[in-house]
C-alpha cells in the first residue's frame, strides 16, 4: 500500500478518532496529542491488514494511547483533578429517582420499535453523540472504555483505581443516563 | 395474581440492577432465577433488557 493513498485513507477517521479521545480524555490539546500519535503510529506500523475494518484497527491504536495518557495523569495529581470527583459518579442512588418508592419504574420505560433501523441514520449517530457527551465526564470514560474501546473490566479498575462494584455502578448509571437521553431526544419522537 | 407475585420477588430497580451487571460478570444462580422471573412477567424491564442489548450494538455501530 502506498504511504500516500493510505494517509488519504487515514484522513477521514481523524474526526471520529478525535471525538472519541474527547469523550475519554476531556482535554481537547490532550485528546488532539493521542490522535496525531495513532495517526502517526498507524502510518508507520504495517499491522493493518485489511481484515478488520480501519476505523475498528485505528480504534485498537488509539486505545493504548488513551490509556498510556491516562496513566501518565494519574501521576499527576493536579491534571487527574480535570476529570471531576468519580467518587460522586458512584452513587447508585442517584438513580433512585426513576423509580417509584415500591422500586417500579416511574416513568416506564417506552417502546422502541424497532431500534436497530436508526443506526442506519446519520442523525442518529449525532444523537448518540450528544447523549454520550452529557453523561458526566468519568461515566463518560469508563463506558466507552467498556463499550468502544472494549476494554476488560479488571484493566479498567486497575487504570482507574476503582473495583469491581464502584464499575458496575458507573456502568448502569451510564446506561440509564443513555437509555433515558435516547428515549428523550429519538425514540420518543415517533409518538 | 400470580404475576403479580412473581414480578414482586424483586422490584424493577433490582431487575434493572441485574440486567446491567450481567453484561459485565456471570450472575449467581439465584439472581439468574429471580431476574428471569421478573423478566418473564414485567414489560418494562423487558423493554429495559433489550435497550441495554441496543446500546451495545449501537455502540459497535459507533466504532464502525
Amino acid at each position: 500500500m502506498a504511504t500516500a493513498d493510505f494517509s488519504r485513507d487515514l484522513e477521514p477517521q481523524r474526526g471520529y478518532l478525535l471525538r472519541v479521545a474527547r469523550l475519554q480524555l476531556r482535554d481537547e490539546a490532550l485528546a488532539e496529542d493521542v490522535v496525531q500519535e495513532t495517526l502517526l503510529a498507524a502510518l508507520a506500523g504495517s499491522g493493518f491488514s485489511g481484515k478488520s475494518s480501519l476505523r475498528t484497527w485505528l480504534t485498537g491504536i488509539l486505545k493504548h494511547k488513551i490509556v498510556d495518557a491516562i496513566r501518565k495523569k494519574q501521576r499527576e495529581p493536579t491534571v487527574a483533578s480535570a476529570f471531576g470527583d468519580i467518587e460522586s459518579e458512584m452513587d447508585i442512588e442517584d438513580f433512585d429517582a426513576m423509580f417509584n418508592e415500591r422500586g417500579g419504574w416511574d416513568p416506564k420505560p417506552a417502546d422502541w420499535g424497532n431500534p436497530e433501523e436508526a443506526l442506519n441514520q446519520r442523525q442518529f449517530l449525532d444523537v448518540m453523540d450528544l447523549c454520550l457527551e452529557k453523561l458526566p465526564p468519568n461515566t463518560a470514560r469508563v463506558f466507552m472504555m467498556r463499550e468502544v474501546m472494549e476494554l476488560e473490566t479488571d484493566e479498567i479498575c486497575k487504570e482507574l483505581t476503582i473495583n469491581a462494584n464502584n464499575l458496575w455502578v458507573i456502568l448502569y448509571r451510564a446506561r440509564m443516563a443513555l437509555r433515558q437521553c435516547l428515549e428523550q431526544t429519538w425514540f420518543a419522537r415517533k409518538d | 395474581m400470580i404475576r403479580k407475585a412473581i414480578g414482586h420477588i424483586i422490584s424493577c430497580k433490582d431487575a434493572s440492577r441485574l440486567v446491567s451487571r450481567r453484561e459485565e460478570a456471570t450472575l449467581s444462580a439465584w439472581q439468574r432465577l429471580v431476574l428471569r422471573l421478573h423478566l418473564s412477567v414485567c414489560a418494562a424491564c423487558s423493554r429495559f433488557e433489550r435497550q441495554v442489548a441496543f446500546l451495545r450494538n449501537a455502540m459497535q455501530k459507533y466504532r464502525q
